[in-house]
């Protein structure tokens, strides 16, 4: 343990939301502390590529903001770090002990990825959400802040390749996780959210189908540091030309413990049908939808702007997807509004 | 900064997992850029070559992408599949 640091503010989490909030106090003067679990600033913002209504590019927003965040002189900044135990004194401020997780890479590293081209591992990508592989050694994105290489030492093969070739001399492998007491007089949680897993709903096929993608993972596809050259489909790399949304996947749902309505699943689809259109102006895209909750200023704008531009909407539940031969998977679903089963086929599912 | 990897080599060892990573990726890599030697391919032309499932041609073709190996040629007749080929060096 080293000597007791104090701030006014502990902001928890380094997403859009934390950067904010720090940036916003540490303007008015308060001292601040912000800690993020990853290795980067920016959440899952930085990884999305338009907001809606408006299309604009989600990182042209969140980088300026975490690139003051990071500058600002009120602002000290712990990435790849947490939080443990928060205790409450009696003066009413908040002890809290500081958990910076090794790196092994100094800050003397200038991100220009050669130690990249040697490392000899190859593990999925978690920033572009498994569809590519990346190395053990790695820059976690291009925008990244800071742009620091880290080393996933658990799947480090000890070979010192990048040791080697660092012109920086940055790679320091006798780093150790080390513990800070901090006091700060209130804590900002701001920690953000995590993605439904649908392999919690097998009948859907995520996992088991290639081509059955999560929004996130068409998310990374739209944006241009994409994982792939072009929208394709995972299972064969094929341009896909008939696009299925399936809305409601993991909400209102009480078998999977969501019984409410996510909120976002109509816009974010409506916003990546609207998108496909623009990258693959050839291809079909078809939303299943329960209810189109589209309440926001401008949301039922953005609908109809879809609409016009030629996405189907289709007032339906998705009762199985099954996969042909071809890669291309069969929806079975209720017709809600004739009553009826029907079935489709599409050659990309988006969960 | 002087050499590290002795310090952490004291302290862990590499699981076996990482190992067939290693040996994995390297036998995929071989088997794509030696299917492109002869010009370039679709991914499921590399897979048929290569007698692989095209979903782990498309992971690894990507990845060679990434770090530089290959690069994306043109889209075929049909608007389907691109093919891919060798970066040429400068």
């Amino acid at each position: 343990m080293t000597e007791k640091k104090e701030y006014d503010v502990l902001v928890l989490g380094g997403g859009i939301s934390g950067s904010e909030s720090a940036l916003n106090l540490a303007k008015q003067g308060f001292k601040v502390i912000l800690v993020e679990k990853d290795l980067s600033l920016g959440g899952k913002m930085i990884h999305l590529s338009k907001v809606f209504p408006t299309l604009d590019c989600s990182a042209c927003i969140t980088t300026p903001k975490v690139s003051e965040t990071a500058r600002h002189p009120n602002i000290d900044i712990y990435t790849f770090s947490e939080v443990r135990d928060i205790e409450k004194l009696n003066s009413g401020d908040f002890q809290v002990t500081l958990v910076q997780k090794p790196r092994y890479v100094t800050e003397d590293c200038t991100g220009c990825q050669l130690c990249e081209d040697k490392c000899p591992v190859v593990v999925n990508d978690q920033y572009q959400w498994d569809l590519v592989g990346r190395k053990a050694i790695y820059v976690p994105f291009s925008i990244a802040n800071p742009r620091i290489a880290a080393i996933d030492i658990e799947n480090c093969s000890l070979c010192g390749a990048c040791e080697k070739v660092c012109p920086a001399n940055s790679i320091d492998f006798s780093q150790v996780e080390m513990q800070t007491p901090i006091v700060v007089k209130t804590v900002i949680i701001a920690i953000g959210f995590n993605l439904f897993d649908p392999t919690l709903i097998p009948r859907y096929g995520f996992g088991k189908y290639k081509n059955v993608v999560t929004s996130m993972q068409m998310e990374r596809q739209l944006v241009p540091t994409r994982p792939f050259n072009n929208v394709l489909r995972p299972k064969d790399g094929k341009m896909p030309d008939n696009i299925a949304y399936v809305l409601c996947a993991g909400s209102r749902d009480e078998t999977v413990g969501n019984p409410i309505c996510s909120q976002v699943c109509c816009m974010y689809s409506t916003k990546q049908a609207q998108l496909l259109m623009g990258a693959l102006p050839m291809a079909d895209v078809t939303v299943y939808y329960l209810h189109i909750r589209a309440f926001g200023k401008g949301f039922c704008e953005f609908y109809q702007q879809a609409k016009g531009m030629g996405v189907e909407f289709i007032k339906g539940k998705i009762g199985l997807i099954t996969e042909k031969e071809n890669g291309n998977l069969l929806l079975r679903y209720e017709d809600i509004e004739s009553g009826n089963i029907k079935e489709a086929e599409h050659d990309l599912v988006v969960l | 900064m002087g050499k590290t990897i002795d310090i952490i080599k004291e302290k862990r060892s590499v699981s076996e997992e990482v190992k067939g990573r290693i040996k994995s990726f390297n036998r995929l890599k071989k088997m794509i850029l030696k299917s492109l030697e002869t010009g370039g391919k679709t991914i499921p032309e590399i897979a048929k070559e290569t007698n692989e499932e095209t979903h782990v041609i498309t992971y690894h073709l990507m990845t060679l992408i990434r770090y530089g190996s290959i690069v994306t040629g043109e889209l075929d007749d049909n608007d389907e599949y691109y093919s891919y080929e060798f970066k040429q060096k400068q």
